[in-house]
């Protein structure tokens, strides 16, 4: 394996992982933002509108029924965070030409899909069309209002959103109900005009192809686009947490989900890094860790209980789902796991077991086109290079005093609290 | 060696191996040149298997809504006290296990020491150890994990559509149970249900992967005792073909009302074959009808009655057969009225020829996609498997589905006494 990469225009890479185990193939077109309060619903509609039409298939139906005949190809909107960046745009899958009845070349015909989508919107009066931005806003307030729906989901992004109220990181890369109900046509043609010409875009293929093709193809695309790249902003990392923040909101849910938010300090780049990923897979990160041995088994307190580390912005959540009047034991709980780390008080067949599942985690990783992107580009926006093995290797060489060390560094910064109010009479009415 | 059976598709190459172990489990192997090796050791046992019998039994045993599930979860525990999860961790190992209607699956994952971490599937899954104390330290685990599914709208719109639905049949009891049944689950219950449903003759053992069958067969010949075939009876109560009730609704903490809309289907072909077909033609129809390039969904879509939140999909096994739709809609009954209308409509005039053969076509190109991951393999084989069906069959099935077979199970089984909505409305 290995990322080859490309120079297809100014601050445009084509990034190519070549697997040839795969039937289906992954391309992605990612423009990389910084993460903003003030841009990000814009930047979240873009790629919705996009998906609504573009010169030649001027609809939705038009787009799926093309996408239809090319053998079941899917092309989809994305938006996500990744440390203090955005990343949004577009991606599809198709599947291998020796799949097709005539060795028909779908990754040439997807491409020529999805550049059209990205270049040649549906517009009028040179902004995009009207009814489908409106449209698109009201869906995407839908999506922001019904992240309420999914209890831990929400009480996670509110965790993250009182943790970091203060920083880029606390922003949805959804935007606001209020940002995004103010966006006009123009606004959001115009957002989008800036983003083609100051963004570094990331492409992405997974899979195999005839990559001299597709890379002229793509040249040929998107070589004549005005371009004058920004320099992308750093994460910033808080090493530590200050006094910690204890937030608590009632909804009436049977379930309790407790949040907490720690400050790790490391990243992906750091030395500690390694130690860091073994101090979460024993502390909360898989199912011999400590939160689901004692916790869940031993204490029945819950369902889940977990922790899972930001490796960009150096953060540890710890999230589960408890009766709410057991709050204060289920925190108590916790921490006292937490404490048993850092006083070094776990075994070395607990060390072992962290290690060999980290280890099987990336070694399947290579099984996955999807997750390999994913990866690839997490790495490749921290300006991280390497490949799996290469975690593999350095998370072997981590000590008993690193992985206390990495458990001494992490902080608590805010406890958040949804308390469910709802009582069992209730819940049967 | 027992004999084995090749089993390949032209389309797909694709290929697997199936035998039945000398203890009398069927054994099924897909190779793959994957790093990850998939592994399923499942029984023909869920949700809806409350009430049985063995042949020559006279009476029916009924036994607490969701001991399936219970059983799944404390079929980790092991005598000599020692965690399974801690077991597999020592071979890297990623181990799960879910119950659903009709069905338990014990799993694991792993890139190296295959034959380690099949020994442990194979031995704890076979050696059932339940005190009154272990049981118990449950409750409070599984208590929280129905309340956590209480409050996904998701699910409880599919368990309102279910019970909309069904009168008498068990798919419309809830997998994990009530707090409340849970609550009478025993230790000895639990070896009564484990003895019926734990017989190797209604288990199945699959595994993906690059692996060797006699690898496999040497495997389960060290760990499996053998064991005497048995037959279960189920009750199996008689459903009437139109739905229950035809309207639930339920407010929750949601932002925008949710919908499903069930169609039942009571006419389950006996013959496995059949049903797949049934299956692709239904399949195919809902990708005419409410599919993402058809006109039921556009036009709801530009009206703003419907979002990318919209999905589908048509269910049958022997015990149960329904369509059901799920989307967000500020307003469902408008959805609903739409949906009457679509169907209606495409019942009388018939659907649109060429939206079939895009459709089929499409559906046939989609199924390459399922064979890139071996825990997408093995659990797509199983659930057909599970039901007598099979994988490869079915994708050859679709391709030899005609315009007419559409249209009769349209005509079959959209008929207004079929439909039930279920709708998750917001707080007041």
């Amino acid at each position: 394996m290995g990322l080859r990469i490309i120079d297809v225009a100014d601050g445009i890479r084509l990034n190519y992982l070549e697997c040839d185990k795969f039937k289906t193939n992954l391309l992605s077109v990612n423009l990389i933002a910084p993460l903003e309060r003030e841009h990000a619903g814009a930047r979240a509609l873009i790629p919705n509108i996009l998906m609504r039409g573009c010169k030649s298939m001027p609809t939705m139906a038009d787009i799926n029924k093309k996408l239809e005949y090319l053998y079941a190809s899917s092309v989809g909107a994305r938006n996500h965070k990744r440390g203090e960046l955005q990343v949004f745009g577009l991606a599809a899958e198709m599947i291998d030409s020796a799949y097709t009845l005539g060795n028909e070349n779908l990754t040439l015909e997807v491409c020529d899909i999805v550049t059209e989508l990205l270049l040649d919107p549906v517009c009028a009066d040179g902004k995009f069309d009207p009814d489908y931005t409106e449209s698109e806003k009201s869906n995407l307030i839908d999506l922001i209002n019904s992240n309420i729906n999914n209890k831990a989901y929400y009480a996670r992004e509110r965790l993250i959103a009182e943790m970091c109220r203060d920083e880029a990181f606390g922003a949805s890369e959804l935007g606001t109900v209020e940002s995004v109900s103010a966006l006009t046509p123009a606004d959001v043609y115009s957002e989008y005009k800036y983003a083609l010409c100051h963004f570094p875009i990331e492409i992405f293929f997974v899979g195999k192809c005839d990559i001299d093709r597709l890379s002229d193809k793509l040249a040929d695309k998107l070589g004549a686009l005005p371009r004058d790249v920004i320099a992308l902003p750093k994460t910033e990392v808080r090493r530590a947490a200050g006094e910690t923040r204890r937030v608590t909101e009632d909804m009436p849910v049977n379930q309790g989900k407790l949040t907490i938010g720690m400050r790790s300090g490391v990243t992906l780049n750091d030395p500690d890094f390694y130690a860091m990923l073994m101090f979460n897979a024993m502390f909360g990160g898989e199912v011999t860790s400590k939160l689901f041995m004692n916790v869940r088994e031993k204490m029945s307190l819950c369902y889940y209980c977990s922790s899972s580390p930001d490796a960009v912005k150096g953060l540890i959540i710890i999230q589960s789902g408890i009766e709410s009047d057991k709050f204060e034991v289920a925190k108590k709980a916790i921490f006292e796991q937490l404490d048993d780390i850092r006083a070094g008080r776990f075994t070395d067949d607990e060390q072992s077991s962290a290690l060999r599942s980290l280890c099987n985690g990336y070694r399947e990783l290579s099984d996955s086109a999807r997750q390999l992107e994913s990866w690839y580009l997490g790495r490749r926006l921290a300006g991280a290079g390497g490949d799996p093995e290469d975690i593999i290797d350095s998370l072997s060489r981590v000590t008993r005093d690193e992985i206390v060390a990495a458990a001494n560094k992490a902080s608590v910064d805010t406890i958040y609290f949804l308390n469910g109010t709802l009582k069992e009479e209730e819940e049967n009415a | 060696m027992p004999e084995i059976i090749e089993k390949s598709n032209a389309f797909l190459r694709e290929k697997y191996y199936s035998f039945t172990h000398s203890s009398g489990l069927p054994v099924y192997v897909f190779p793959k040149k994957l790093s990850t090796t998939y592994a399923i050791f499942a029984t023909r046992y869920g949700s809806i298997d409350n009430c049985f019998r063995l042949a020559g039994d006279s009476e029916f045993t009924r036994v607490p809504d969701g001991i399936a599930h219970y059983l799944e979860h404390k079929l980790f525990e092991n005598p000599n006290g020692e965690d399974t999860f801690t077991r597999y961790a020592c071979y890297g190992a990623n181990a799960n296990a879910y119950t659903s209607n009709t069905m338990t699956a014990y799993l694991f994952s792993c890139t190296e020491h295959f034959d380690e971490s099949l020994e442990i599937l194979l031995d704890f899954v076979t050696t059932p150890y339940f005190t009154p104390e272990t049981v118990q330290k449950e409750q409070g685990i599984i208590a929280q994990e129905i309340k956590m599914y209480d409050d996904h709208p998701f699910r409880r719109l599919y368990q309102m559509m279910l019970e909309g639905m069904y009168e008498y049949n068990n798919v419309r009891i809830n997998v994990a149970g009530t707090v409340e049944s849970i609550s009478h689950i025993t230790d000895k219950l639990l070896y009564d249900c484990y003895r019926v449903f734990y017989n190797l003759s209604n288990m199945m053992l699959i595994v993906c992967g690059d692996v060797e069958v006699d690898e496999i067969d040497k495997i389960c010949t060290k760990v499996l005792k053998p064991s005497e075939p048995i037959e279960i009876i189920r009750e199996n109560p008689d459903e009437p073909a139109s739905v229950f009730e035809p309207r639930r609704e339920q407010a929750m903490q949601v932002a925008k009302p949710l919908f499903g809309i069930g169609v039942k289907d009571t006419s389950i072909p006996s013959d496995p074959r059949e049903r797949m077909k049934k299956n692709a033609a239904h399949s195919i129809l809902n990708n005419v009808l409410f599919g993402r390039s058809g006109e039921f969904y556009n036009k709801l879509y530009v009206e703003g009655l419907l979002s990318g939140q919209f999905d589908f999909g048509y269910e049958i096994n022997q015990s149960f057969a329904f369509n059901a739709l799920f989307g967000e809609s500020s307003d469902p009954e408008r959805v609903y009225e739409r949906f009457s209308e679509c169907v209606a409509n495409a019942a009388r005039d018939g659907i649109d020829r060429e939206d079939f053969e895009r459709s089929r076509r499409a559906m046939y190109a989609s199924m390459v996609k399922c064979f890139d991951s071996t825990e997408e393999i093995a659990n797509y084989f199983l659930s057909f498997r599970v039901d007598d069906c099979d994988l490869l069959d079915y994708v050859d099935i679709i391709a030899n589905i005609s315009w007419d077979d559409v249209m009769n199970v349209l005509r079959e089984v959209y008929l207004p006494d079929r439909y039930a909505l279920s709708i998750v409305k917001p707080l007041e």
